[in-house]
C-alpha cells in the first residue's frame, strides 16, 4: 500500500472514528434515568442491616469462645441498644411522610 | 502514519474529556430534567475517552513493534534488535509513552466506573466528573507538554535502544503493575470527594469502592515486589530494597492505602473516623501523584528514575490544586463528617486500628522525609543531602516490628471493648505456641554458632521472628475457633468447618491471608540479618569456600550477539562435599546504549538460603566473583503469592446464608399459625 494511500486511509478512520463517537455521546435516549438523591431513611436502613450484621457477627464470636459472658452481653446491650435508635428513628421518619 | 492517528486520537480525548469534566459540572449545578440529559452525554463522552485513548496507545506500540524511527519517542526507546515484549514496553519506558499509559489506564478506570453508574447514578455521576478532571490533567500532558508523537525531521537507520536495566522480564509487568495501583486510586478518591461535594449520607460510596481500593493496593503490592525481584535478581548488590527514592515513591501510597483498608472498617462498622478516611483517601492520591512525579520529573537521583524533565512543575501545580479543592469541599461540608459513636476503651478493636493508622502514617511520613530531604536541604542549605538505608533502618524497623504485634492482637480484640478475661482467654495459646517456636529457633541458631544477642540487627531479626509466629499462631486459632462452630453446627468435619467459615466472610478471613503472607514476609526480611558475603578473583579451576558450599571455576566464555556481548562464569557448587549444581553468572554490555554493563546474577535457591552469585567483570585479567548467603530470601516471594492470594480472596462475595430444607406441609403449618400466606396463595 502506498503512503499517500495509507495516509488518506488513516484520515478517513480517524473521520468516521470521530463521528461515531459523537453518534454515541449525543444520541437521543429514551431510558436516561436520572436516579434519586439519597435520603435520611435510605441511610438509616442501611445503617440498620450494619448493625444486624454486627450482632451476627458477636454472636458467632461468642460461640467460637473468644468473649467472656460479662463482655458479651455488655457488647450486645450496646449493640441492640443502637439498632432501637435506629428503628425508632426510621419509624418517626416514616411516619411523618406517611 | 500512525503519529497521525496517535496525535489526532489524543487531541480528541482531550475533548472528550474536558466536555465530561464540564458538562458534568453543568449537570450537578443544574439538577433538573435537561441536566440529568447532559449528564448522560457527559458519562458516554467519558466513556468514548477509553476508546480514543487506547488508539492513541495502540499507534505508539504499532510504531515501535514496525521500528518506526521517524517517532522522536521510539528512536529514544527502541531499537531494531531489541526483542519484541521490550519493544511493547517501549510504551511504558520513557516519559512521554509512560504519560499516555497512565492517561490510558485511567481511561480504562473510568470506562468500568461508568458503564456501572447503575450503582448509584449521582454518586457515580460526581465521581465521573472529578475523574474527569484527572483526566484534562494527564490528556494536556500528553498533548502539549510531554507528546509521545513528537516525529524526526531525519529518520535514523536504528534506534539509541532501551534502557540496559529494563530489559528484564519482569520490567515488561513490574511498572504496568504500579502504574495500575497509582492510577486505580483515584477511583477511591473520585468517590471520597464526589460523596463530601454531594454530602452523601451514608457508607456506601465505602462499598462500591471497596474492592477498587483492594484491586489498587493489590497491583502496587505486586509491582513493588516485582520491583524488588527485579533488583535483587538484575542489580547484583544481593538485596532487594535500597531505600532508593523512586521505590520509597510507590511504598508511599501502598503504605496510606493499607492504612485506608482497615480504617475504613471502623466507619462501616461504627461511623467513625469519617474526616481521617477521607482525608486519608485525598492523602493517598495525593502520594500517587508524587510517586509518578518522582518516577517522571527526575527530581531525586535514583537508579530508577528513567526520565529528567520540566514536568516536575506540572505536577507540583496539580498536587497544589488538588490540595485546595480537597480542602474547600471539606471545610464547606465538614460538619457532614461528623462521627456516629466515640472510641470506648483503649483495648478494643477501634484502638488497634487507630493505632495500626498511625504507626501506618507514621511510617509514611518518615519515609516521606527521608525521601524528600535532599531536596528540602538543597533548598534550605543549598547542599543535597541524601538519608542512606541506615536512616530507614533505624526508625522503620521499631515501627515495622510495633505493627507485627498490632497484627497479632487486633484481631483477637473486640469491638467497643475488650475486658482482661477475654484476653487472657484469646491470647494464652499463640502465645505459648510462639515462645516455644521461638525457643527452637534460638536453640537452632545458638547450636549453629549464632550469637545473635551481640547484634542489634539480628536482635530485632529474632523479635520479628518472634512476633511472626504470635501473628501467625492468633491467625490460625481465628480459623480453629471459628471451624470448630461450623463443624458442630454442620455436622462436618474440621476442614470443612473452616472452609465454610471462609466462604462466609471472605473479606476477614482473607484479610487474615493477608496478614499470613505480610508476616512470611517479615520473615524472609528478618533473614537479612544472617547475610554472609565473600569476594574474590577467581581463575579456571580456583575454589571459593563460603559457608556450607565450595564453588570451583569450571569455565569462562564470551558471546556477541545483535543486542549484546557478555562475558559469563560457569561455576560448580558443592555443599558440604556433594555436587548441587552448576551456575552461570553473566555480565552484558548493551550496544544501543554506549556498553552499559549489567550483571545477570545466578541463583541457587532453597527455602532455608539463597547461594547468589555475581560476576563482577575482570581484575587483573582474572574473573571477579562475588559469592553471597542470603537466609530465607524466598519467603519474601512465597509471602507476596500468599497475599496476593489472600487478596482475591477477599475480593469474591461471601456465600449465601445457608438455607434449611422444610418439608412444604410443615412449612404451610408453621405460616398459618402466625397468620401468615404462603407467597402466591392469592385470594
Amino acid at each position: 500500500m502506498s503512503p499517500a494511500v495509507l495516509d488518506y486511509g488513516i484520515k478517513m478512520f480517524c473521520c468516521v472514528f470521530a463521528a461515531g463517537v459523537l453518534v454515541y455521546v449525543f444520541l437521543p435516549t429514551r431510558d436516561t434515568e436520572t436516579g434519586v438523591d439519597k435520603t435520611r431513611v435510605a441511610y438509616l436502613y442501611e445503617r440498620k442491616d450494619v448493625v444486624y450484621e454486627n450482632l451476627r457477627d458477636l454472636n458467632f464470636e461468642f460461640k467460637s469462645g473468644k468473649f467472656t459472658q460479662e463482655d458479651y452481653d455488655g457488647m450486645r446491650v450496646g449493640l441492640e441498644a443502637e439498632a432501637a435508635r435506629i428503628l425508632a428513628e426510621i419509624e418517626m421518619l416514616e411516619s411523618v411522610k406517611a | 502514519m500512525m503519529p497521525l492517528l496517535g496525535s489526532f486520537c489524543l487531541l480528541f480525548a482531550l475533548a472528550l474529556a474536558l466536555y465530561c469534566f464540564v458538562v458534568g459540572v453543568l449537570a450537578a449545578v443544574r439538577r433538573d430534567a435537561v441536566g440529568y440529559r447532559l449528564a448522560e452525554t457527559a458519562r458516554r463522552a467519558g466513556m468514548a475517552t477509553f476508546a480514543a485513548v487506547f488508539l492513541a496507545a495502540a499507534a505508539l506500540v504499532y510504531a515501535a513493534m514496525t521500528n518506526d524511527f521517524s517517532v522522536a519517542y521510539i528512536l529514544h526507546h527502541s531499537n531494531r534488535a531489541l526483542p519484541g515484549p521490550y519493544k511493547f514496553a517501549a510504551l511504558w519506558s520513557g516519559q512521554e509513552g509512560s504519560m499516555l499509559f497512565w492517561a490510558l489506564l485511567l481511561s480504562a478506570y473510568g470506562f468500568v466506573l461508568r458503564l456501572r453508574h447503575k450503582v448509584d447514578q449521582r454518586l457515580v455521576a460526581m465521581a465521573s466528573m472529578v475523574l474527569a478532571g484527572i483526566q484534562v490533567f494527564f490528556l494536556v500532558l500528553v498533548n502539549f507538554v510531554a507528546n509521545p508523537f513528537g516525529m524526526m525531521d531525519i529518520v535514523a537507520a536504528d534506534g539509541n535502544g532501551l534502557n540496559p536495566l529494563l530489559q528484564y522480564p519482569e520490567m515488561v509487568i513490574h511498572p504496568p503493575m504500579l502504574y495500575l495501583g497509582y492510577v486505580g486510586v483515584s477511583v477511591p478518591f473520585a468517590f471520597a470527594l464526589a460523596a463530601l461535594i454531594m454530602r452523601y449520607p451514608g457508607e456506601k460510596w465505602i462499598h462500591i469502592t471497596r474492592r477498587w481500593t483492594m484491586v489498587a493496593w493489590l497491583f502496587l503490592t505486586c509491582g513493588i515486589s516485582l520491583g524488588a525481584h527485579w533488583a535483587y535478581a538484575v542489580l547484583g548488590w544481593g538485596g532487594y530494597w535500597g531505600w532508593d527514592p523512586v521505590e520509597n515513591a510507590s511504598l508511599l501510597p501502598w503504605l496510606s492505602t493499607t492504612a485506608f483498608l482497615h480504617s475504613v472498617m471502623m466507619q462501616e462498622k461504627r461511623g467513625m473516623m469519617k474526616v481521617w478516611n477521607v482525608w486519608l483517601i485525598f492523602i493517598t492520591f495525593m502520594l500517587s501523584i508524587l510517586g509518578t512525579m518522582l518516577t517522571r520529573a527526575g527530581l531525586v537521583s535514583s537508579v530508577h528514575a528513567f526520565a529528567q524533565s520540566s514536568i516536575g512543575s506540572w505536577f507540583t501545580g496539580l498536587l497544589l490544586v488538588v490540595f485546595l479543592v480537597c480542602l474547600f469541599f471539606y471545610v464547606r461540608n465538614r460538619d457532614h463528617l461528623r462521627s456516629e459513636n466515640k472510641l470506648e476503651s483503649l483495648v478494643s478493636r477501634e484502638s488497634s486500628f487507630l493505632f495500626n493508622n498511625l504507626v501506618l502514617l507514621g511510617a509514611c511520613f518518615a519515609v516521606l522525609c527521608g525521601t524528600l530531604f535532599p531536596i528540602l536541604s538543597e533548598w534550605v542549605r543549598d547542599v543535597k543531602m541524601n538519608l542512606g538505608a541506615p536512616f530507614y533502618n533505624k526508625v522503620m524497623v521499631p515501627i515495622g516490628l510495633f505493627l507485627i504485634f498490632l497484627t497479632a492482637v487486633g484481631p483477637l480484640l473486640a469491638w467497643r471493648s475488650t475486658s482482661w478475661g477475654s484476653i487472657k482467654r484469646n491470647f494464652r495459646i499463640p502465645a505459648v505456641i510462639s515462645l516455644l517456636i521461638e525457643i527452637a529457633v534460638s536453640a537452632m541458631l545458638i547450636k549453629n554458632g549464632v550469637r545473635f544477642w551481640t547484634d542489634t540487627g539480628q536482635m530485632y531479626a529474632m523479635l520479628a521472628f518472634c512476633l511472626s509466629t504470635l501473628v501467625i499462631a492468633t491467625i490460625g486459632s481465628e480459623f480453629v475457633r471459628g471451624g470448630l462452630v461450623w463443624k458442630n453446627k454442620l455436622q462436618t468435619n474440621l476442614l470443612a468447618g473452616m472452609y465454610q467459615l471462609t466462604r462466609r466472610n471472605m473479606r476477614r478471613y482473607g484479610g487474615y491471608v493477608v496478614h499470613f503472607g505480610v508476616v512470611l514476609v517479615v520473615i524472609g526480611l528478618a533473614g537479612a540479618a544472617f547475610n554472609r558475603d565473600k569476594e574474590q578473583e577467581m581463575a579456571k579451576g580456583d575454589e571459593l569456600q563460603i559457608g556450607h558450599y565450595t564453588l570451583v571455576g569450571e569455565e569462562y566464555t564470551d558471546d556477541d550477539n545483535a543486542n549484546y556481548t557478555s562475558h559469563a562464569a560457569l561455576l560448580d557448587v558443592y555443599k558440604d562435599g556433594k555436587f548441587v549444581t552448576r551456575l552461570n553468572p553473566e555480565e552484558r554490555f548493551f550496544k544501543a546504549s554506549g556498553g552499559q554493563p549489567v550483571h545477570i546474577v545466578a541463583n541457587h535457591s532453597t527455602l532455608s538460603e539463597d547461594l547468589y552469585i555475581v560476576f563482577e567483570g575482570f581484575s587483573n585479567g582474572h574473573p571477579m566473583i562475588k559469592a553471597m548467603i542470603n537466609p530465607l530470601v524466598n519467603w519474601i516471594w512465597i509471602g507476596v503469592l500468599v497475599v496476593v492470594l489472600g487478596t482475591g480472596m477477599a475480593l469474591v462475595p461471601n456465600a449465601a446464608l445457608v438455607t434449611a430444607q422444610v418439608p412444604k406441609a410443615a412449612a404451610v403449618a408453621a405460616m398459618e399459625e402466625q397468620g401468615m400466606h404462603p407467597a402466591g396463595a392469592g385470594k
